[in-house]
């Protein structure tokens, strides 16, 4: 009985034979899925390799979008640098039936078999040698005695990548940049949102406020109703005292005296005794410049003049 | 090894946005609004304020009137008063002409809701008076 179950290690080249793989195993890619090289130059960290990985093999790789990893060999200042497409791993990995759900981790040739001495078939046309320190895919003729390797007994080291899964569509970088575009205006967005939100809510306080301190009725409506009763109330009063201000300036003739003045649900009722007839026409032509609406009627030497508010 | 496909995540991002951006225009919108209401809302009190405190404020228009008609040279007018809840009627069957003239000068130049006045020349130098203030 195992406790402590291993998962399957599977040797992945577009050559050979389908593998399929319905469990979780960890993928040692063949030479022919990546470029490596061996180099030495005098910089102490992995990072700032890295960084210089893309022009130093520019003018090696054909056109395509890549990937790139490095590792410290043994000796000091040299480092393992290598190149590959995510795409051409992923579709390799497809026609070969292995779910992406069951990778555990993958791994280069290079880092796990540099240590083998004899030659390792892996499929019936190549296998796989180590020359000069690097792990090569050589024709089978080409080498004496191929053994078959057992898989599971590789003992896997730490140098290992993550395949993306949509590299070819968009580098992580663009694509970081596109999420962090994206994160600010949503920040900024939802930001003002909320600012908004506060405002309107500090203006809906107000209202009430404004509602309470004044002792509004409950409605803009109901208000509005009971100012428009205050203005009528206003401009009647204006106008009845204006009025009453006009015939106070009237220059009445010798005879004639205001004997009544009324004022009664917006109409003012004047009248005038010992008036003439025919000739009133100094005590109405002064209304008439000040557009005073009114009537008059004139009975027994009485005029009585009513002016509507 | 599964990775979310950034295709699926910046659509995901987008529509957040738009939603965002949709939730951000009826916010402005609805604050545009209720901006219109309080300033709607403040010029009415303001105005209907003002216009009550002239014409409904009842401790003010009755203290005036009083002050009016208790001043000396009243006193010959005879005129009553009778206050009620929300009016007051001051009448004289018999006031001398220049006493007319003072009081309707007082009450003239005050902003009192003056409902109905009646003056009848009762001969050249008397009237009866009638007026009924409101508030």
């Amino acid at each position: 009985m195992k406790f402590n179950k291993q998962n399957k290690i599977l040797f992945l080249d577009p050559n050979s034979d389908h593998i399929h793989a319905d469990e979780k195993v960890h993928i040692v890619l063949s030479p022919s899925l990546y470029w490596v090289k061996k180099i030495s130059i005098p910089v102490k960290s992995i990072r700032e390799v890295k960084k210089l990985l893309p022009s130093i093999f520019e003018d090696v790789l054909p056109d395509g979008k890549y990937s790139y990893s490095a590792y410290k060999s043994d000796k000091d200042s040299e480092f393992l640098i290598f190149a590959y497409e995510d795409k051409k791993i992923l579709d390799t990995l497809v026609k070969q039936n292995i779910s992406i759900a069951n990778i555990v981790s993958v791994h280069f040739a290079q880092s796990e078999l540099s240590h083998i001495t004899e030659a390792i078939g892996v499929n019936e046309t190549q296998s796989i040698c180590v020359k000069d320190g690097m792990v090569i895919l050589v024709p089978r003729y080409l080498t004496k005695n191929s053994i078959k390797l057992d898989w599971n007994s590789v003992s896997l080291s730490n140098h290992k990548i993550v395949v993306q899964q949509f590299a070819h569509i968009v580098d992580k970088k663009s694509l970081y940049g596109i999420f962090t575009v994206l994160a600010v205006l949503i920040l900024l967005v939802f930001s003002e949102l909320y600012i908004t939100n506060k405002k309107s809510k500090n203006i809906s306080e107000l209202k009430d406020e404004l509602f309470a301190k004044n002792s509004l009725k409950p409605t803009i409506a109901q208000n509005q109703a009971v100012l428009k009763k205050y203005k009528t109330m206003y401009s009647e009063q204006t106008k009845l005292r204006e009025y009453i201000s006009y015939l106070l300036d009237l220059r009445l003739k010798r005879n004639e005296q205001i004997t009544f003045v009324s004022f009664q649900e917006a109409k003012v009722i004047v009248s005038f005794s010992g008036t003439n007839e025919k000739n009133f026409s100094h005590i109405t032509s002064l209304l008439k410049s000040k557009k005073v609406t009114f009537t008059t009627s004139h009975t027994n030497g009485i005029l009585n003049l009513e002016i509507l508010l | 090894m599964n990775r979310i496909n950034p295709l699926y995540a910046t659509i995901l991002l987008l529509v957040v946005l738009a939603i965002g951006m949709l939730k951000l225009s009826n916010s402005r919108d609805e604050l545009k609004e209720l901006e219109k209401v309080y300033k709607t809302t403040n010029r009415l009190s303001t105005e209907l304020t003002a216009l009550k405190d002239v014409y409904s404020d009842k401790g003010k228009v009755k203290e005036s009137l009083q002050n009016i008609l208790k001043q000396p040279v009243l006193r010959s007018a005879l005129l009553k008063s009778d206050f009620k809840k929300s009016s007051v009627n001051i009448s004289s069957e018999d006031m001398d002409i220049n006493s007319l003239n003072l009081l309707m000068n007082k009450i003239l130049n005050t902003s009192y809701n003056i409902n109905s006045l009646d003056i009848k020349r009762i001969s050249d130098e008397k009237v009866s008076f009638k007026m009924e203030i409101k508030w």
